[in-house]
């Protein structure tokens, strides 16, 4: 049996250049107070756009870490056997809670050796502009 | 802000030890927060349960700087963090967090001037097993 | 000939991609650039040497630097050990006219980059200082701008008269060649490249379902 009838994906099959498929996480109001409540993230900045706005903000922010872990299941969808090594993400501007962002990721280096992968990663919102920039390194196992 | 004397001071300092215990419920809530689907994340059940890889950012030491580390709180964001995942977290584990300053450096961004503090902070486990490095950039906006 | 003028890589504190990426990249894409400038953030990289990986890619792949000023983020093109003894490369609050006027000074050309962004671009800081004086080119077209970013450094460049230049201001592989600039003249290095910019013989071009469009 191979990787891809049992799921995964093998690393044979993998091309630089691929993408991976398009994703549109749940960032709703009441997704953000679970991830909050799962960790501790429950300040007014991530859970009340009224007291977001009134500091300024354009609304309630999505947890950074939330939209790290968003990539992260990105990459499991694509490859449920994917072993994430490394995420890396840099979070350029705010996601905002009850917003349509876009995630996107593309293969962007390839180590026959240790067979493993780089993965380019952004998280948009809807007028297309990165709010999260991110690679992570990923083993596909044999 | 004289970053070279910053730098002197605290890189490599290591400030605090924290101890986390890894339970099961917050686990599955991060992982189906977060959109994961794969049992082995989301089911307690399943044999190869286990926290999301990136699962160690959402912990934070004792304290987020070393004692007399000049920074105005008000002023401080996140601007983005990595996670070296090296072996799994299952429930039950005691997870030992050790932190320390891994670089500062200054630059200029939308937000004006920003010194960057990457706060590092390594985690092992029960068995002295290191099982993820953090490296969290937190931003202090100058002036 | 199309160059994409403002590129980061790993020498980058911020930035992820490897110049190896970046050439593969332009291939498998069949990205339709003919090469690309490091301007690497408050540093010259003078270790790195990609004249081989050039060859092999069949891309030019030069080196610059990207300075921080009072007037915001500035690409330096031409850079040499001596222009790099008259300022520190590593400052944040360089005099934008010391930067321009040491560099054409040394032969090299300074743009300030990103001009309509917040803070970091040359628009901001107009009202408060004035206008600088010696600045030539700036980059009306960044891969990375928000909202109505480029649009306000297009209006200054009309303003001022300025030559204009495109770049991607990439930081991950994937973003190499959003955007780029096209020059009337073939260049095979970085002083060719300097006169051109200096002359204004180039355009800010941006990469839309495969094919450049121009800037009016």
């Amino acid at each position: 049996m191979n990787m891809s009838d049992a799921g995964g994906k093998a690393y044979e099959d993998v091309e630089f250049g691929e993408e991976l498929p398009e994703h549109i996480p749940d960032v709703s109001m009441s997704a953000v107070k679970r991830f909050g409540e799962a960790t501790g993230m429950t300040f007014w900045r991530f859970t009340d756009h009224e007291k977001a706005r009134a500091a300024g903000l354009p609304g309630a922010m999505v947890q950074g870490i939330m939209s790290q872990g968003i990539l992260v299941s990105m990459i499991h969808r694509w490859a449920p056997n994917a072993v994430v090594h490394r995420i890396d993400t840099i979070f350029r501007a705010p996601v905002i809670v009850d917003s349509r962002p876009v995630c996107r990721g593309v293969v962007t280096d390839l180590n026959d050796e240790a067979r493993s992968l780089e993965i380019d990663l952004t998280l948009c919102n809807e007028a297309g502009e990165t709010r999260v920039l991110g690679t992570a390194s990923v083993e596909l196992p044999a | 802000m004289d970053i070279a004397a910053l730098n002197e001071k605290y890189v490599g300092l290591e400030f605090d030890e924290v101890h986390f215990d890894i339970e099961t419920e917050p686990m599955v809530e991060f992982a189906e927060a977060c959109g994961e689907t794969l049992p082995k994340f989301t089911d307690p059940s399943d044999p190869d349960f286990q926290a999301v890889p990136s699962y160690t950012a959402r912990f934070h030491g004792g304290r987020a700087l070393p004692e007399g580390f000049p920074i105005v709180q008000e002023k401080n964001f996140d601007g983005g963090k990595t996670v070296e995942w090296k072996a799994p977290i299952r429930a039950g584990d005691r997870l030992t967090g050790r932190s320390h300053i891994h670089d500062i450096f200054e630059k200029t961004g939308r937000s004006g001037g920003m010194m960057f503090i990457v706060h590092r902070m390594e985690f092992t486990n029960q068995n002295d097993e290191l099982i993820a490095i953090v490296d969290w950039k937190m931003i202090q906006k100058l002036g | 000939m199309i160059l994409d003028l403002h590129s980061h890589s790993i020498v980058s504190d911020d930035s992820r991609a490897k110049v190896e990426n970046y050439c593969q990249w332009i291939r498998k894409k069949a990205i339709p650039v003919d090469g690309f400038v490091l301007t690497e953030h408050r540093l010259y990289d003078d270790v790195s040497d990609y004249s081989a990986l050039g060859r092999e890619s069949g891309l030019l792949i030069l080196k610059a630097s990207e300075v921080e000023t009072d007037y915001g983020h500035v690409l330096v093109f031409g850079v040499t050990d001596a222009l790099r003894r008259t300022f520190d490369f590593g400052e944040i609050g360089l005099p934008l006219e010391k930067v321009v006027h040491e560099s054409a000074r040394h032969g090299a050309i300074a743009v300030p980059c990103h001009p309509g962004r917040t803070k970091v671009g040359m628009c901001a800081h107009i009202e408060t200082r004035g206008e600088p004086e010696g600045v030539q080119v700036i980059e009306t077209l960044n891969g990375g701008s928000r909202g109505n970013e480029n649009d306000e450094a297009l209006a200054l460049a009309e303003r001022k008269g300025y030559h204009r230049i495109g770049g991607s201001d990439s930081h991950i592989v994937s973003h190499i060649g959003r955007c780029a600039t096209r020059f009337e003249d073939e260049i095979h290095d970085m002083d060719e490249l300097v006169a051109a910019l200096g002359a204004g013989r180039c355009e800010a071009i941006r990469l839309e379902d495969g094919a450049w469009i121009s800037l009016p």
